[in-house]
């Protein structure tokens, strides 16, 4: 396994290095990162097919670096929550019954092939949220508001509704109640568009704010990359948990401690370590991940800071173009260059993060000895 | 290899025993040329095989027949190779199953790369027939005529054209190729003063807002022609999304209410509408009557490129091939494809440049 982990990286590297050769490369590698356009202002644009007829080349990876890190960014503030709160909740609250079957359903998330995810996310979920933006963020802000009045509400609960609905059991009731959220917002969406937006938001939007809405964006991407690594991470996070051991939590809930103040308190500072290499495998995968993004982007190579913009990755520049790139030419070799960053990013996030765990695992193993 | 031979030899000596006739000499002999063949080698290369070998014998002559038989079918009926285009692959297809109708046994091998996989197939020989969407690029035939001392031999066989589609509930109908160059670029080489971003600029109501922009990736020979065409040789913005094939980019401005992008004209749908192209008289639309007279802006020809000497005549099965493609049935499937079919006049100028019969006068 090392061994063919070393030999794709001599193998890049070999087919990268003429790139940085006095001589190697047609065009001046400065072009790598910026060009000067008329006025003389840097300017970041990819265009690697044009590299040797063009008067001025310009390959600047630049905007797919933006690209791959932005659409791995809101892949992670979607993902996050959700699979730390699911980590969390699994590991102190739920039942064991219920936990032994929430496992496979997530490792079937994780085997969902990305390509079904990108299509879903590109040709059906992106073009209904540009068609229906009003009741997108209308779910968007409502349900996670709700989730949140809902568990402080909890506490109010008549003690005989609380035995019924038991935290334990909160995954099956919950679902209910949510389906019944989305329904109610999506139906109060087209009332407040009327009131306030002139009946098209997405014209209001682009008007008031210049934010100009496409059907493939980085939220998009964001939200289906999300559900891609939210499996990974939530095994992780919930391994992390779950080996804390249990004496800790066993003992601050001796000393009067509540579950939550055991979460937050005790365990969470504890498994930290695990967490965090947790998030780091999953941002590891959303940075290499190429069909969600190849699909659900747009791939326009674009540096802009609106999450409503397209984008372009890294990978799914290389899914498309190093195909039709002439081998041993400046634009395969400058994809082999981009697939060598890939390269090292991943592997560095995913090194870092086993290094965590194992130390972590160490710690606990020590512990357990001392006592 | 000297295993290999024993073993051969062996199944020589078996098979030649005076008791059978000659049909197992030529048996025999389809052995020795198909121990070429990867699947032979295995047997023949291990030792366990040079020493059993008069008990595999019957295995053997069944599994040599079955090669004999392909290369008999190689040599009396042929097969057609066929390397390039991806814009023309199921005109291609539907070609080679007509082709096959008339001649039964020949198959029709296709590999579609694009165009630009064509003519270092055709200077290597590895095909006779290089279906391009696009005339060779000076370098290219220059290499052929290099190889082959004579120029490739281009035969035009439809017309085909990009299309620049809206939503089909935008009421955009007409586009200069000012205004086109400035909604797609931002070079601006086709004299647009400005850029064009909002559909307000076009003096539209509808669909309002920013235009969103569709289009295929840089490699491809779709993307090339237009930025060659419509934008003057510019450049393309940097906010084009780029699907990945023209039918994707066909469905994204079906989707898109205020999306713009471009097709070739065989990918239109009920979804989307076809804009002419040119100023307010003579906007045209990409109609069969335009593209034939050449009236069109985006217009292409597809060829298919033969390796034809200056004096000589293509093989039986090429020429076979190119009678029924610029015969009324093969252009009937041009048309049923959604590609324009060749003028008379055109077809008979390519029938006549490639020594074929003409047609009857009462024709398509």
């Amino acid at each position: 396994m090392l061994l063919a982990v070393v030999a794709i990286a001599v193998f890049l590297l070999v087919e990268v290095l003429p790139l940085f050769w006095p001589d190697g490369a047609s065009f001046p590698l400065e072009a790598l990162w910026s060009s000067p356009d008329v006025s003389g202002e840097p300017e970041y644009r990819w265009l690697p097919h044009r590299l040797d007829d063009a008067a001025v080349p310009q390959a600047s990876l630049a905007p797919l670096l933006w690209g791959t890190l932005e659409a791995a960014a809101w892949a992670l503030v979607v993902a996050i929550p959700l699979a730390l709160g699911a980590a969390a909740h699994s590991s102190l609250y739920m039942s064991p019954g219920l936990r032994a079957r929430l496992k496979p359903t997530l490792e079937l998330m994780e085997a969902m092939p990305s390509v079904v995810l990108g299509f879903i996310a590109g040709l059906a979920l992106g073009p209904w949220v540009e068609r229906h933006l009003a009741q997108s963020l209308s779910i968007v802000v409502v349900l996670p508001a709700a989730v949140v009045l809902l568990a402080l509400g909890y506490r109010w609960l008549p003690d005989r509704l609380k035995a019924a609905l038991t935290l334990r059991w909160a995954a099956l009731w919950l679902i209910p109640c949510l389906l019944l959220l989305v329904w109610l917002a999506m139906s109060v969406a087209p009332m407040w568009e009327g009131w306030w937006f002139d009946g098209d938001l997405r014209l209001w939007v682009e008007e008031s704010w210049g934010l100009d809405v496409q059907a493939r964006n980085a939220l998009i991407v964001g939200l289906a990359m999300g559900f891609a690594v939210i499996p990974g991470i939530y095994a992780l996070a919930e391994d992390a948990l779950s080996d804390v051991p249990r004496e800790l939590a066993e003992g601050a809930q001796a000393m009067g401690a509540t579950r939550w103040q055991t979460l937050t308190r005790v365990m969470l500072p504890v498994a930290l370590p695990g967490v965090f290499s947790a998030i780091m495998i999953g941002a590891g995968r959303a940075v290499g991940e190429t069909m969600i993004v190849l699909m659900a982007s747009g791939n326009s190579a674009l540096m802009t800071a609106s999450p409503l913009d397209g984008l372009r990755s890294l990978a799914s520049s290389i899914a498309i173009e190093l195909p039709e790139a002439a081998p041993g030419g400046s634009h395969y070799r400058l994809l082999l260059l981009a697939a060598l960053a890939l390269f090292a990013f991943t592997f560095l996030v995913n090194t870092l993060a086993e290094v965590v765990r194992a130390r972590l695992k160490r710690r606990f193993t020590r512990r357990k000895g001392d006592a | 290899m000297s295993r290999l031979s024993r073993c051969i030899g062996a199944l020589k000596r078996t098979l030649l025993s005076p008791s059978r006739g000659p049909r197992t000499l030529s048996i025999a002999e389809s052995i020795a040329a198909a121990s070429e063949a990867p699947g032979a080698l295995s047997i023949a290369g291990s030792s366990v095989a040079s020493r059993v070998a008069p008990r595999l014998v019957s295995g053997l002559v069944l599994s040599s027949m079955l090669v004999s038989a392909k290369v008999a079918a190689h040599d009396v009926a042929g097969s057609l190779d066929a390397i390039g285009s991806d814009t023309m692959a199921e005109l291609m297809l539907r070609w080679g199953e007509q082709f096959e109708e008339q001649r039964p046994g020949v198959r029709l091998q296709l590999q579609v790369a694009g165009s630009a996989s064509a003519p270092p197939a055709l200077i290597a020989g590895t095909t006779l027939l290089g279906p391009m969407s696009r005339p060779m690029q000076e370098d290219e035939s220059a290499a052929f005529i290099e190889r082959h001392g004579y120029a490739p031999t281009p035969v035009v066989v439809g017309k085909d054209a990009l299309v620049v589609v809206v939503n089909r509930h935008n009421p955009l109908s007409r586009l200069s190729r000012a205004e086109l160059d400035a909604i797609f670029s931002d070079t601006l080489a086709c004299g647009a003063s400005e850029s064009i971003e909002r559909w307000q600029q076009l003096g539209l109501e509808r669909p309002g807002g920013t235009i969103h922009l569709y289009g295929r990736n840089a490699v491809s020979g779709t993307h090339g022609l237009f930025r060659r065409r419509a934008l003057c040789d510019g450049e393309f913005k940097v906010s084009v999304m780029v699907s990945a094939g023209s039918a994707a980019v066909v469905a994204a401005v079906g989707d898109d209410p205020a999306g713009i992008g471009y097709a070739g004209l065989n990918h239109l749908n009920a979804d989307v509408k076809a804009v002419a192209i040119g100023n307010a008289e003579d906007g045209i639309l990409p109609r069969r009557q335009s593209l034939r007279s050449g009236g069109y802006p985006l217009s292409r020809d597809l060829l298919i490129y033969v390796n034809r000497p200056p004096e000589g005549e293509l093989p039986d099965v090429e020429r076979a091939f190119l009678d029924m493609v610029l015969s009324p049935s093969g252009q009937r499937v041009v048309k049923e494809l959604g590609f324009v079919a060749l003028p008379p006049s055109v077809l008979a100028a390519q029938r006549h440049a490639l020594g074929l019969a003409e047609l009857p006068r009462d024709g398509p």
